[in-house]
């Protein structure tokens, strides 16, 4: 039965969300707001669709143009697409 | 028989069977019935009705049973009878076998025999229908019952024991039945009887006896050889940041188990007087050293041959495993080179270390240049020679080489660097990894420079990225490794250079669009509803896919039980919504 906020320290999990990192980097940004606990969580969810996003339209980018490897071009080009998805409809109107 | 005027308070079977065949003439049986029948009938009533006070229901039933049995008897009789098997000899067949209960039960007990003789014939039957079995396992104990019954006395406990002394049969058991008032509980025992005289045969034949287990003395090779291979399974595992902690619980796991340790700590400590074991804990360095001999063979040998990339999360095991045993290696090979007190597979395998060290010292010359490494390799050239061959194969594991020249050559490196290398090392940890072997390289020798810090002038060092940037950098990096897996295609550089960017951008889009939700809600905390509001509006979360789908997609279970509520028993839920 889970019944802690933390995760036990023997457990190794793979794929460890860097919490201690997002919560610093909201801090920066956002001095004044407050992250939840769980909050972090889905903010590596969050991060990692995103990249799961870009690597994709990067590994689209880059079969189309019938290279082996990805480059920067592509992962440009992807990321432009990408961002705007990813902003939120919010600052797309505003935009 | 004395016994036959006193009768007991609880007649048995045996009593009966007993005056039976006190009373009974010694002639055979083919008398005629009806005389044996009336003097049968008339004792037997006797101890019937004795009986009757004690248990109506029983007599009763033997007495339907005696009726029964005469019938049958007659039909034996008038079949004819074997003459070996006298009624006789089974009635003291009966007497050895039957156990001690007071209470005769029905069918099982009438067959025995209450009634004398009219039971002699029923015994007959009785002994060949139920107790058959048990009869050609009395032959034997049949040469001993004349004797058994020669005391005659009353006493059936005596009686008993003097049996089962014969017997060799458990008293216990015999007792027990004793007080046992059902029929099958008598059958059961009867069949017990049978069953237990095997045990007590073995007392008599002490070959069948179980024999202690004979202990060989532990065979140190094959000890070794699995000590080698637990090693080898706990090595890998220790990836990443948990390298250097996981080291230390094999390493205690290992002292603990090396019988052998007390004769090398001897040994170890003089060698290693001027190689203080690395990094965590310098008391039991001899015993770490041992243990990292014997360890650093598997993991060793393992990691060699898949030629790791010099990442550093994956190679610091590699580092710390095998910093921590060149340096023990190396200079147990070279400070006892006229001694050959190391175990058979561990020597060979420590001297094999040492070829790839000195060998891979020769690669890490040309690929680094340190002023006091290359003080050292006159004195790594003369070693190498020593040991020849394997080069080859040391070529490809460059990052292990690095480490290996380190250790090795790192013997007299200055203590500056050896204080500056652990805070790049850490640093190098927090970074994250670059995938460059000479900055992981530089880190390798950190471990076993650590003890060496008191003596050694710091060695030169390429300088680290600032420290300020680092822990994000770090970040940014782990999330761009993902990339690089999520593509499955090979990158350039930039590319993920490129990638840095464009998360830094995100994370800033992100705290901005949290932010604004959260004041729209008029917190100042984000919460949860917060994210997923924004992966609804970023598309991700659909009507056809929820937030928890994605969870449980993406995310570890751990922390899919973190976010998920799930109801415990106690008519609890976590996470409480």
């Amino acid at each position: 039965m889970v019944l802690s906020t933390t995760v036990s320290q023997r457990k190794h999990i793979k794929r460890k969300a860097p919490r201690g990192f997002l919560k610093r980097v909201f801090k920066r940004q956002k001095p004044h707001l407050r992250l939840e606990t769980s909050g972090d969580l889905l903010m590596h969810l969050n991060c990692l669709l995103f990249v799961h996003r870009l690597a994709e339209e990067s590994r689209t980018n880059a079969c189309e143009n019938k290279c082996g490897i990805i480059k920067k071009e592509h992962v440009l080009a992807a990321a432009k697409v990408i961002l705007k998805k990813s902003r939120g409809m919010m600052k797309a109107k505003q935009k | 028989m004395a016994d036959s005027g006193s009768p007991d308070s609880e007649p048995t079977t045996r009593t009966l069977l007993r005056r039976v065949l006190d009373t009974a003439d010694p002639s055979t049986p083919r008398r005629p019935r009806s005389a044996r029948a009336g003097a049968q009938r008339a004792l037997l009533e006797t101890p019937s009705s004795r009986r009757l006070s004690s248990q109506t229901k029983t007599t009763a039933r033997r007495r339907s049973q005696r009726i029964r049995s005469i019938g049958k008897l007659a039909h034996v009789q008038a079949s004819g009878y074997l003459e070996e098997q006298t009624p006789r000899t089974l009635l003291k067949n009966i007497l050895l076998t039957a156990p001690e209960s007071s209470i005769v039960m029905p069918k099982s007990v009438v067959k025995p025999g209450p009634a004398p003789q009219v039971v002699q014939p029923s015994s007959r039957e009785s002994s060949r229908g139920s107790l058959e079995l048990q009869l050609p396992e009395l032959e034997p104990p049949t040469t001993l019952a004349p004797g058994l019954l020669a005391p005659g006395r009353r006493k059936q406990r005596l009686r008993l024991s003097v049996f089962q002394e014969g017997m060799d049969k458990g008293l216990p058991l015999s007792q027990e039945s004793r007080g046992n008032a059902d029929a099958s509980s008598l059958t059961s025992s009867l069949n017990l009887t049978f069953a237990t005289p095997l045990q007590p045969q073995s007392v008599q034949r002490p070959g069948l006896a179980r024999r202690p287990p004979t202990r060989r003395a532990v065979d140190v090779g094959a000890f070794l050889q699995d000590l080698r291979d637990t090693s080898l399974a706990l090595a890998p595992p220790g990836e990443s940041l948990t390298a250097p902690v996981a080291t230390l619980p094999t390493d205690t796991v290992l002292e603990d188990t090396q019988p052998f340790s007390q004769p090398l700590v001897g040994r170890s400590p003089s060698v290693h007087h001027s190689l203080p074991c690395p990094s965590h804990s310098g008391a039991e360095d001899a015993e770490r050293a041992v243990s990292h001999r014997t360890r650093s063979t598997g993991p060793r040998l393992q990691n060699n041959s898949p030629g790791k990339p010099a990442q550093l999360l994956a190679g610091k095991a590699e580092v710390d495993a095998l910093a921590m045993n060149f340096p023990n290696t190396s200079s147990s090979i070279f400070g006892e080179v006229g001694v050959e007190p190391l175990q058979d597979g561990v020597g060979g395998e420590a001297e094999e270390r040492t070829e790839k060290s000195l060998s891979m010292s020769k690669v890490k010359e040309a690929a680094r240049a340190r002023g006091s490494a290359r003080a050292q390799e006159p004195e790594g050239h003369t070693q190498v020679t020593e040991a020849e061959g394997s080069q080859g194969a040391i070529e490809t594991k460059e990052p292990e080489g690095s480490s290996g020249d380190c250790p090795t050559s790192s013997r007299r490196v200055s203590p500056e660097l050896a204080s500056s290398t652990p805070e790049f090392l850490q640093a190098k940890r927090i970074q994250g990894l670059e995938p460059a072997p000479p900055p992981s390289t530089a880190v390798l020798p950190s471990e076993p420079l650590e003890p060496l810090s008191a003596r050694l002038p710091p060695r030169a060092r390429t300088p680290g990225p600032k420290a300020c940037q680092n822990p994000y950098k770090t970040g940014l990096s782990h999330y761009a490794k993902l990339f690089s897996f999520y593509a499955k295609m090979p990158m350039e550089k930039k590319a993920l250079e490129m990638v840095e960017k464009c998360l830094d951008k995100y994370f800033q889009h992100l705290c901005d669009d949290l932010e604004m939700f959260a004041a729209h809600a008029g917190r100042k905390t984000v919460r949860p509803e917060d994210l997923e509001l924004l992966m609804r509006r970023q598309g991700l979360v659909t009507d056809q896919v929820s937030l928890h789908v994605l969870v449980e997609r993406h995310l570890p279970l751990e922390y899919r039980q973190l976010l998920i509520p799930c109801a415990f028993s106690g008519n609890s839920v976590f996470p409480a919504q």
